[in-house]
């Protein structure tokens, strides 16, 4: 989970890592306001989860208060990849000397954090990466230990040799970087990264911030859940899925799926499409029983863009005929516009089928033959 | 033979009394699983299926034998519950649970790779030596058959999938290990593939993967450099899987291009390994590869 700048840094300030003086403004009189408090150029950065501002033209400066309420009141409201801009963060504009990248990360083949640093900052790493690989430090970290004295000193000297910049901000550096790991840990980072780090007038500043909460660590990051690019109706709708132990992703498709299991699911999303059908969406549920199926189908109910339904069930641990009587007490009561098509083996298959035959259903026991018959009913519709 | 858990494995459960965790204890000893203590602290001089239940996992030790746990455990106290295992001496630990957090599962790695322990999972039904009678976990047990057939799968639904078409294409299988569908897992199928090679019975292999993460890769390097001599046939889900977000730049750092299904296939081909495109084509694959 994504979080925005001004929550990045103020988790980075928290830390005692310096952010230039800022301010969220919702209209074009606030951000005046604020310019005219931090006093000198501002910078106005939309708070969204649209990446690349800047190259998206959403960042704007402006030298006096005036100019700052004019580019605020350009930028709010506008819409950006379905975003639509509502919060600035009015910051006071920095001169600098040089600019790093510091970023932390996890290594998923290692399973270790990952601290990497580079003397190239203000770029796209993955960039300094390919060309200057000789720019960039990378330390793997012990998740027991943490970084270590040793590993931040490593990444200090080699980004800010003292003997160049001094003891002082050597160790200032040193303190940042190991403040940064601290921040990844406390707040379950899957993701954090300062890009860039500024050296500006003798002292360092955490320019850009951005930082990925792991979601599973939510439950213990609850002060971090709230709803981000997203209306409160689809933030409580994510909530629910979360509860419920549902990945669902709606796509293009009108071929809804309901089935148990990632690998499963992406395999038939496979089958579907190399055989010309459009799945409508990616679903991973827990393990399913009767309730759990009947409420997974309102997930397709209100959907008019879904043409067709297709079951999976592979009832090795479940049932048949429990899952059958969920379908069985969704079909009585909704009587649904769309068409079910069902394959389905495992515990109780025989029960099961007698089941679903009574709200005229014919399960199907092939996977393939499932996908194949879903895509046939869904052409004929159209 | 089959590889990492056996008929005389004398297997700890922890988290015994869940609901959950009692009926797997039923299905596991009606299996054949050797489970010969519970722990759940608080609840230690009961019994669970006829199993003792102990307060911690340092008195079940202390009691008797004990060879590997499966956790049966909230995601928020796995990681105190893996470490207690390995700490006490137990050198494979089974984690069933999902959504275990990440900074959790990498804690319980670095201390898997201290004290030398197999762990199996996070996020995974477990695992299954059909000849040896013992499963760790709670597939469903009736479609496995003991045979030439070693599996590795990053997906439980689909090591059912594949396991119920073996069985009835009269293929069985030696060992079934449900890898783990999270992004950090202990075993992976590198080590499964070295346990497979050394194991006699084991003729040919399936490796069952996704889109994202490395394993196939490793794996088909491993294979490529010589290590592993048997046949191996993978099927990888996600062809036209939408792409998840990746998370910033640093993470392309550390993982390059590898992950994608391109980069997997790539590797696999180098490797001179079997791809099933479709499910369907494992079976016929394998039959070929056991010719």
């Amino acid at each position: 989970m994504r979080i925005y700048e001004h929550e990045a840094k103020q988790l980075l300030r928290q830390a005692g890592i310096p952010v230039p003086g800022s301010d969220l403004a919702a209209t074009a009189a606030q951000a005046q306001e604020t310019a005219q408090r931090l006093g000198g150029p501002v910078v106005l950065k939309p708070q969204t989860m649209i990446k690349a501002r800047g190259k998206a033209g959403l960042i704007a400066f402006a030298d006096t208060p005036q100019e700052a309420g004019q580019a605020a009141a350009g930028l709010l409201g506008r819409e950006h990849a379905g975003e639509k801009i509502d919060t600035l963060l009015v910051e006071a504009k920095v001169g600098f000397d040089q600019e790093l990248y510091l970023g932390i990360t996890v290594d998923y083949t290692e399973g270790c954090p990952v601290f990497i640093a580079s003397r190239d900052g203000g770029v796209e790493i993955e960039s300094v990466a390919q060309e200057h690989p000789e720019q960039i430090i990378k330390r793997a970290i012990s998740p027991g230990q943490g970084l270590t004295k040793e590993q931040a000193g490593e990444i200090a000297d080699f980004l800010c040799p003292p003997q160049e910049v001094g003891v002082d901000r050597s160790d200032e550096l040193r303190r940042i970087i190991a403040a940064l790991y601290g921040v990844y840990a406390k707040f379950d980072c899957e993701m954090l990264e300062v890009n860039p780090l500024v050296l500006a007038g003798g002292s360092f500043l955490a320019l850009d911030a951005t930082a990925a909460i792991d979601e599973d660590a939510l439950f213990r990051q609850a002060d971090l859940v709230r709803p981000r690019g997203q209306s409160e109706a689809e933030f409580e709708l994510e909530k629910d899925h979360r509860k419920r132990g549902w990945t669902f992703l709606r796509m293009e498709g009108d071929i809804g799926i309901l089935s148990s299991g990632a690998g499963i699911t992406m395999a038939i999303l496979d089958l579907m499409r190399a055989g010309g059908g459009r799945p409508a969406n990616f679903l991973d549920t827990a393990q399913m029983n009767r309730q759990g199926i009947y409420d997974a189908f309102h997930l397709f109910l209100d959907d008019p863009g879904i043409k067709t339904v297709l079951v999976n069930i592979f009832a090795g641990l479940n049932r048949c005929d429990d899952l059958a009587l969920g379908i069985q007490d969704f079909m009585t009561e909704y009587r649904p516009s769309f068409p079910v098509v069902v394959r389905m083996v495992g515990n109780r298959e025989d029960e099961g089928r007698e089941i679903l035959r009574q709200v005229g259903i014919e399960a199907i026991a092939g996977l393939e033959d499932s996908v194949t018959q879903v895509i046939k009913i869904t052409e004929g519709l159209s | 033979m089959s590889i990492i858990a056996f008929k005389d494995t004398k297997v700890l459960v922890q988290g015994i009394t869940g609901s959950a965790a009692r009926h797997h204890t039923k299905n596991m000893l009606a299996y054949g699983t050797k489970i010969v203590a519970g722990v759940r602290p608080g609840a230690g001089g009961q019994e669970v299926e006829g199993v003792p239940v102990f307060d911690s996992v340092a008195e079940a030790c202390q009691s008797r034998p004990i060879d590997a746990s499966i956790l049966f455990i909230p995601a928020a106290g796995v990681k105190a519950a893996a470490l207690d295992a390995m700490e006490n001496g137990i050198k494979l630990v089974v984690i069933v649970t999902e959504h275990v957090p990440l900074q959790d599962a990498m804690a319980i790695m670095e201390a898997k790779r201290r004290l030398g322990i197999t762990i199996i999972g996070p996020n995974t039904p477990g695992m299954i030596s059909p000849p040896e009678k013992t499963m760790l976990g709670f597939v469903p047990a009736r479609y496995f058959r003991p045979g030439p057939v070693g599996l590795a799968s990053r997906s439980g639904t689909l090591t059912y999938e594949f396991v119920s078409r073996l069985t009835a294409a009269g293929l069985g299988q030696s060992t079934c290990i449900g890898v783990g569908g999270d992004r950090i897992v202990g075993l992976r199928f590198r080590e499964a593939l070295r346990k497979f090679q050394d194991d006699p019975q084991t003729e040919a292999v399936v490796l069952v993967g996704e889109i994202g993460g490395t394993m196939e890769e490793e794996a088909a390097e491993l294979v490529a450099s010589g290590a592993v001599t048997k046949p191996v046939v993978t099927y990888v889900a996600g062809h036209t899987a939408p792409e998840g977000t990746k998370v910033g730049h640093a993470g392309a750092i550390v993982s390059g291009t590898r992950g994608t299904m391109k980069s997997k296939l790539a590797a696999f081909e180098r490797a001179g390994i079997k791809v099933a495109l479709e499910p369907a084509q494992v079976v016929e694959l394998l039959k070929d590869a056991l010719k």
